[in-house]
């Protein structure tokens, strides 16, 4: 299928570096999307709360806009952004709404027999990469394996749900993110609140909940062993990492937990340029966890370079070898 | 012909949206009708006494009735006109009721429908003719499929009233789900106690042939003879011979096999049984388990066997058994609540259901009736019990309620408080549903008494959490919808109370009986308040969870009731077919015999008259489907009552005129 | 006694006592709201429902009908409803080709426990019949009278050589049949009675049938392209007599279909074949002639017959004078016989699309005009019922219920409807088991195209069982059989 790529307005600002990473990855992995062109807001503004039909205009357009660029999907990378365009696409399966919606287009969305309209699905970036690419060509492309480094998947509450809407991985379980860790090296520890609210977009309106539910999110990761949290939300993000000491507070728990996207964590794993990961855009420091792979790393290549010595060295001896292993028998 | 047509208000049933009086009254035009009225209630005493008045004062031939369905009251109507001097199938119903006036508001449209249907009944009548049923012979013997507590109630019942019991039990063991549980509501007296000497019972009664570790593989005839084939699964026990010493079970090597018996908390051992009172008590070996079955290496069991009652190389085997009725008694399953991620589908080993729990409470369970949870042995100091799930949740499509998990929660959570003093006991409810006998004031008792913390809402998730200790413990956060807010407990073990639904393979059993079941698995009765226990199929009768959640009086005192509908069934020396079978024109008949491939009876055998093939119908084994009628081309074959010129003079009335 | 117009349309149900009337009183119990269209007649079985019964209520006025049985598996008879399956499938491919849009037609499955299942399915279906809104009446449909596929430049080209020479292998099938008259009794004690064949008929361009039973009888036979004949037809009347006949391809189809329905005996038939190029309609023949010409004589010349008629020769092409079904006919050859005489005729592939000339016409044209070809056709008829005579699977013979008043299913007015009704009985009788000699348009004097009436059902029982009529004597027709799992039929959730 071609894809037509839609990035969101994070990808432009708050998340960059996922954005990066992501595009990134794709490149490496064989994935080439064009992007939408002209394309505006998802819909995610207060309008899905407070006009359905405005807020299923402005997703409309953008699947309308794929559409014609020939795309049979659309990929994004957020999960917000996913949610409200495959929302809009699931309303304007209904004549009535799709009616309403035309009306504040500049063009009717184009419509199909029984009168819905005809627009492409939306997928996360998450279930391309899992569904087209495979878990295989991920294992494939692994260059620094991320063998010793424990991390907490972290999904957030919209990646998969609801789930008839969604129609990916499992709601209450989503395992995607914790297989792609798996195919990297990287080991998944057993972390109950996978799709637990960080709090959202309440950290300006009550920053008391959303400390006290970022902080218990980390705090369970903390319990659970986890070296890093790992993500695909731009928005859990900002209020895992960003926040981390507000959470801190909120919880008694000095945190220095670092939150990737699991997007940096493929590039890094697959070895490409720092300029891909954007690292320093993090607000928790990375530092020591890197560090802890890379002595994990050298330590696995000093072990296995002691054993290639000790076979070129047996090599060198095949007679005593030979004898010794007679002796023994 | 003279026909009398009788319309019924059905109180305001009918009346309320159809003008039964018009109705009425266009009957009067319909031909061949002598006499239409309309009346209050048809089916009540002065009702149908104005059928037998009208029939003598007019000479009446036939009668329809136009009223509730035929389903209902047919027969009622049937031996009114009988009781007048008319043959009983003289006579004809236009359900207005149920296909009229309960579906619809639009009088006109109502009373117009109603006139049609009371127009099909009259030409159908008019087609009838008087009809006289055959005796034949029955086989006073009785099938019952399920040796839980409600089969076993019914087969003791049948076995005391003298007649001969087959009973076919799928584990290797009776006792069902009631010799699972530790104690039972609402005395806390032990279930075994109460069970074991009916199951004894069982075993001893000279009436009764017990086919254990069986299931039944096909059925074929009808009421009072029908032929049951019965597959005995291989156990690789001569059971003749086993005595049920355990000495094999003592030293067999496979000892991780899953324990099924005790909902598979612990482990046993490929050769196996059950539990101490099992009925019958013999040794089985799980074949999925066994070294021996498996790769041909162990045999331990045969040389510690005293009486060499080992058999690797043991077989299924059919028997066939003569029944003349069958009562299906088998019971529940639970639904599989590990569609529910929120409490974790199964992935959390201190999340258990409620019959694992009856088990890690019983004094013959795998802990000896020591509460350990199972991630780490410890003793759960904080249990939390979690009810309606997978009941009542249309989310899931699980609309119904389970009956019987209110009573039994409050029970364990009495004896959680009775095992573990210092423990705590949570429940999350939506409703408490406790309307026996003493049972409201059991639940009572578990509140006031002993203290267990009832918390009104659903719970929303369990999630894990490590505690500073290191000991993992388990968040269940749930809304309290009496304080209206949310609730957090930090428990060590959590309990589902996990909905019913019909046994496993229900739903093929029920189409091997010939019965309605729904979809989730539970059989249908013949009508919901007047025969629970009878189905539509003639000597197929129901007792127990298997037609609907029910506890465990309920479920002996169906099995009882069904035992007695067997037995009046077999009162009679002979029973009496129903005419409403196939005839042969014997004249257009030109012998083809498409009807005796067609037959699902095997009621139609080729026969030479003058020389010539025919077909003929053996009266007493034809059920009436008609199949051959629909079959055979030149129509010489008519399946009384049903015939193509009554069927045909239905369409004609509805589309030619 | 009428629907309230403007409000309801007539629609027609058919529900089993066991499950669907269950499910009926189960949606009223549960006060259900339903449209009130809907008029049930309550049958033991859905099994009970013959497919004519549908047909009837759909040509005399019902605007959609609706069966409903119990689930499959779960018959309260066992397998009533499998029947029941098969043939109302069967029932719904077959109605557009006498212009009865399949969708006024269903069939489905509700369990007396399916209340609300009964109400979305009564509901969602009264829809339907509202959305296609009254059925057209026969009464109102214009007659159309063309028989464009019948004309000689629309004649199917046929997709082998046809000719109409003499057969060199003549001689030899006549000693042949001479011997076996004068055989003695076989093994089983009996003498052959004598061989059906053809002789020549009252002119040259016509055969008769012939019994033959003495030596002078044989030299009677004639083998040609005016053997038009089944004569299978015949050997059901002479069951339990040892008797022979002659048989081209198609005629022995007919036989192998009545071997496969126990109506003849296999030792009963001493079966004698040779190969086919094909036979002749006589209405053909009659068209390339001068009105009211007397024909002298006729003889084949390879692939053109030539014909004395009123003192001149016409010589005319095979392939413009054959029949329809030999134009596309793959079994030229008797597909049993006890004695084959001379060389086969080489067989031809299967064309990829083997419809008759009248069912591509009929193919493209609407539902309505397909109704008023039959209305136009079926003016004509004369209820001689030669197509019914002629027809070697017609078992009943003189109990067709067609003349019947136990059960009637006709009357014996002069309506066009009665005469279209019969020939829906017998395409109905005939599915799945006709073999398609196409002896009922043949027989035909008023040259009505029934024979489409057949191949319809037949090639729908072909595309959805796989099956052929008159090729396996050990075979079940469909309609007599059933599978637990059709892999063919869809279930029909209807709601």
């Amino acid at each position: 299928m071609k894809f037509a790529y839609y990035p969101g307005c994070s990808g432009e600002g708050t998340s960059t570096e996922y954005e990066a990473s992501t595009r990134a990855v794709c490149r490496a992995l064989g994935l080439e999307f064009a992007e939408i062109e002209d394309w505006n807001c998802c819909g995610s503004t207060p309008a899905h709360a407070m006009d359905t039909v405005l807020s299923g205009a402005l997703g409309a357009r953008n699947l309308m806009l794929a559409g014609r660029a020939g795309a049979g999907g659309v990929v994004t990378p957020c999960p917000s952004c996913l949610s409200n365009l495959k929302m809009a696409r699931h309303r304007m399966r209904a004549p009535e709404f799709k009616a309403r919606v035309d009306e504040l287009l500049d063009a009717p969305t184009p419509a199909r027999e029984d009168g819905s309209a005809d627009l492409p699905d939306t997928f996360s970036v998450l279930q391309v990469l899992l569904e087209e690419v495979g878990l295989e060509a991920i294992a494939t492309r692994v260059t620094n394996s991320l063998e010793g480094l424990k991390v907490a998947t972290y999904y957030g509450c919209l990646m998969s749900r609801p789930a008839e809407i969604m129609k990916f991985d499992d709601p209450e379980n989503p395992t995607a993110m914790d297989k792609i860790m798996s195919a990297l090296g990287a080991e998944v520890v057993p972390f109950p609140l996978k799709t637990e609210c960080c709090g959202a977009a309440m950290g300006v309106a009550l920053k008391e909940v959303t400390s006290s539910l970022s902080g218990r999110i980390l705090a369970s990761a903390k319990a659970f062993g986890a070296d890093a949290v790992v993500t695909a939300c731009p928005l859990c993000h900002m209020n895992l990492d960003l926040r981390q000491g507000q959470a801190g507070r909120a919880t008694g728990i000095a945190f220095d937990m670092p939150v990737f996207y699991y997007t940096q964590l493929m590039a890094l794993a697959f070895g490409l340029p720092a300029a891909s990961l954007k690292l320093e855009k993090l607000a928790v420091s990375p530092g020591p966890v890197l560090k802890k792979l890379a002595d994990c790393r050298a330590e696995k290549a000093r072990v296995a370079a002691e054993a290639k010595q000790a076979q070129a060295e047996s090599a060198a001896r095949p007679a005593e070898s030979h004898e010794a292993g007679g002796a023994a028998s | 012909m003279k026909i009398g047509v009788f319309v019924c208000h059905c109180g305001s049933n009918i009346e309320a949206t159809v003008d039964t009086a018009a109705v009425a009254k266009m009957a009067l035009g319909y031909p061949d009708v002598a006499f239409a009225t309309d009346s209050m209630y048809t089916c009540s005493e002065p009702g149908q006494e104005g059928i037998v008045q009208a029939i003598r004062e007019h000479g009446l031939d036939g009668v329809v009735v136009a009223s509730c369905s035929p389903r209902m009251h047919e027969p009622t109507f049937r031996r009114t006109v009988e009781r007048a001097g008319l043959n009983r199938y003289m006579f004809e119903m236009a359900n207005i009721r149920e296909h009229v006036s309960w579906i619809g508001k639009d009088r006109e449209a109502n009373t117009n429908k109603a006139a049609e249907l009371v127009r099909l009944a009259v030409e159908k009548l008019r087609r009838d003719r008087p009809l006289h049923a055959k005796q034949f012979d029955v086989t006073k013997r009785v099938l019952v499929i399920g040796g839980g507590v409600a089969g076993i109630q019914a087969a003791l019942d049948a076995a005391e009233g003298g007649v001969e019991v087959v009973m076919v039990e799928r584990e290797s063991t009776i006792g069902g789900k009631m010799a699972k549980l530790d104690k039972t509501f609402p005395t806390i007296d032990c279930s075994s106690c109460v069970l074991s000497p009916k199951m004894v019972d069982v075993a001893q009664n000279p009436n009764i042939t017990l086919y254990a570790y069986a299931e039944v593989e096909s059925i074929s005839g009808f009421v009072g003879n029908f032929t049951v084939t019965i597959r005995r699964k291989a156990t690789y026990v001569d059971w003749s011979l086993c005595t049920g010493c355990g000495s094999c079970t003592e030293k067999c090597p496979s000892r991780h096999t899953p324990d099924a018996f005790n909902e598979k908390v612990g482990e046993t051992t490929a050769i196996n049984i059950p539990f101490p009172q099992a009925i019958p008590k013999k040794a089985v070996i799980n074949a999925e388990h066994c070294r021996k079955l498996k790769s041909g290496k162990c045999g331990v069991c045969a040389k510690v066997c005293p009486t060499g009652a080992i058999r690797y190389d043991m077989q299924d085997e059919l028997v066939t058994e003569q029944v003349g009725a069958i009562i299906a008694a088998t019971g529940y399953d639970f639904m599989d609540w590990t569609v529910l991620g929120e409490y974790g589908g199964g992935r959390l080993p201190d999340v258990v259901t409620s019959l694992q729990y009856e088990r890690m409470m019983s004094a013959s369970g795998p802990t000896g009736g020591h509460i350990h949870r199972p991630s780490d042995g410890r003793e759960p100091k904080k249990v939390v019990f979690i009810q309606c799930v997978g009941s009542r949740d249309r989310s899931i499509d699980r609309p119904y309620c389970s009956g019987f998990c209110c009573m039994y929660t409050a029970k364990q959570a009495i004896l959680t408080r009775d095992h573990i003093p210092d423990s705590q006991a949570f429940v999350f409810y939506m409703d408490i549903r406790a309307p026996g006998k003493m049972y409201d004031e059991f639940t009572r008792r578990a509140i006031e008494e002993y203290g267990v913390n009832y918390v009104r809402g659903r719970v929303s998730a369990i999630q894990p959490a490590m505690r500073p200790d290191g000991s993992m413990g388990y968040i269940v956060r749930g809304a309290d919808t009496l304080l209206g807010q949310q609730v957090e407990v930090d428990a060590d073990l959590v309990v589902l109370a996990v909905g019913i639904e019909g046994s496993r393979g229900a739903g093929h059993l029920a189409e091997t009986l010939r019965i309605s079941y729904d979809k989730y698995g539970f059989f249908m009765e013949r009508h919901v308040k007047l025969a629970p226990v009878e189905t539509n199929t003639a000597g197929v009768y129901l007792a127990g969870v298997c037609q609907g959640a029910k506890d465990i009086p309920a479920s002996v005192a169906q099995g009882s009731a069904a035992a007695a509908k067997v037995l009046s069934l077999f009162s009679k020396p002979k029973l009496e077919n129903d005419p409403q079978i196939s005839v042969v024109d014997i004249k257009r008949c030109v012998g083809c015999g498409k009807c005796i491939r067609v037959c699902p009876y095997q009621a139609i055998k080729e026969t030479v008259i003058r020389g010539e093939t025919k077909a003929e119908v053996v009266e007493t084994v034809c059920q009436g489907c008609g199949l051959c009628t629909a079959t055979c081309p030149q129509g010489a074959i008519q399946v009384a009552h049903f015939t193509d010129n009554q069927i045909l003079a239905e369409v004609n009335a509805l589309c030619l005129s | 006694m009428s629907v309230l117009t403007g409000k309801e349309l007539r629609i027609v149900g058919f529900l089993c006592n066991w499950c669907s009337y269950g499910g009926a009183d189960t949606a009223g119990t549960a006060r259900a709201a339903q449209p009130t269209d809907l008029r049930i007649i309550r049958v033991p079985c859905s099994g009970r429902v013959n497919p004519l019964f549908v047909l009837k209520a759909l040509m005399h006025g019902a605007d959609g009908v609706l069966v409903s049985g119990c689930h499959p598996r779960d018959c309260h008879y066992s397998s009533g409803n499998f029947y029941a399956r098969r043939r109302l499938e069967m029932l719904k491919d077959f109605l557009p080709i006498v212009g009865i849009d399949p969708e006024r037609f269903e069939y489905t499955w509700v369990s007396a426990s399916e209340g609300q299942r009964w109400k979305e399915v009564v509901t969602s279906f009264t829809d339907r019949i509202h959305r296609l809104g009254p059925a057209p009446r026969w009464a109102d449909i214009k007659p159309r009278y063309d028989l464009p596929f019948n004309q000689p430049e629309k004649l199917l080209e046929p997709i082998r050589p046809l000719g109409c020479g003499e057969n060199p292998s003549l001689g030899e099938l006549k000693q042949a049949i001479r011997d076996a008259l004068a055989a003695k009794p076989g093994a089983d004690g009996r003498k052959l009675e004598g061989v059906l064949g053809w002789k020549r008929g009252f002119d040259a361009v016509h055969a008769e049938p012939v019994f033959m039973q003495t030596p002078e009888d044989v030299d009677e036979l004639v083998w040609g392209p005016f053997n038009v004949h089944n004569l299978a037809n015949f050997l059901p009347q002479y069951k339990g007599r040892k008797i022979g006949v002659v048989v081209k391809g198609c005629d022995s189809k007919g036989l192998i279909e009545l071997l496969a329905e126990d109506l003849i005996k296999r030792d009963d038939v001493v079966i004698f074949g040779m190969g086919c190029n094909g036979t002749v309609s006589e209405s053909r023949i009659r068209a390339r002639l001068p009105e009211n010409a007397v024909i002298e004589a006729a003889r084949g010349q390879g692939a053109t017959l030539v014909v004395s008629a009123s003192g001149q020769d016409f010589e005319l092409p095979m392939k413009d004078l054959a029949q329809d079904k030999c134009r596309q006919c793959v079994k030229p050859n008797a597909l049993v016989s006890d004695r084959f005489v001379g060389r086969p005729v080489t067989e031809p592939e299967a064309p990829a699309d083997d419809r008759s000339g009248a069912l591509r016409f009929l193919d493209d044209l609407t539902l309505e005009e397909r109704m008023g070809f039959w209305k136009g056709q079926m003016e004509r008829c004369i209820r001689c019922y030669a197509c019914r005579s002629a027809c070697p699977m017609c078992v009943c013979r003189d109990h067709c219920v067609s003349d019947s008043r136990d059960p009637q299913w006709l009357t014996q007015d002069d309506d066009v409807l009665q005469k279209m009704f019969f020939q829906l009985i017998h395409a109905q009788h005939l599915a799945g088991r006709c073999t398609g000699c196409g002896e009922c348009q043949r027989a035909c004097p008023m040259g009505i195209p029934v024979f489409a009436l057949k191949q319809q059902f037949s090639r729908m029982i072909k595309n959805v069982f796989g099956y052929a009529a008159g090729m396996d004597p050990t075979a079940t027709p469909p309609l007599l059989t059933y599978q637990v799992e059709e892999p063919n039929i869809k279930e029909r959730e209807l709601s």
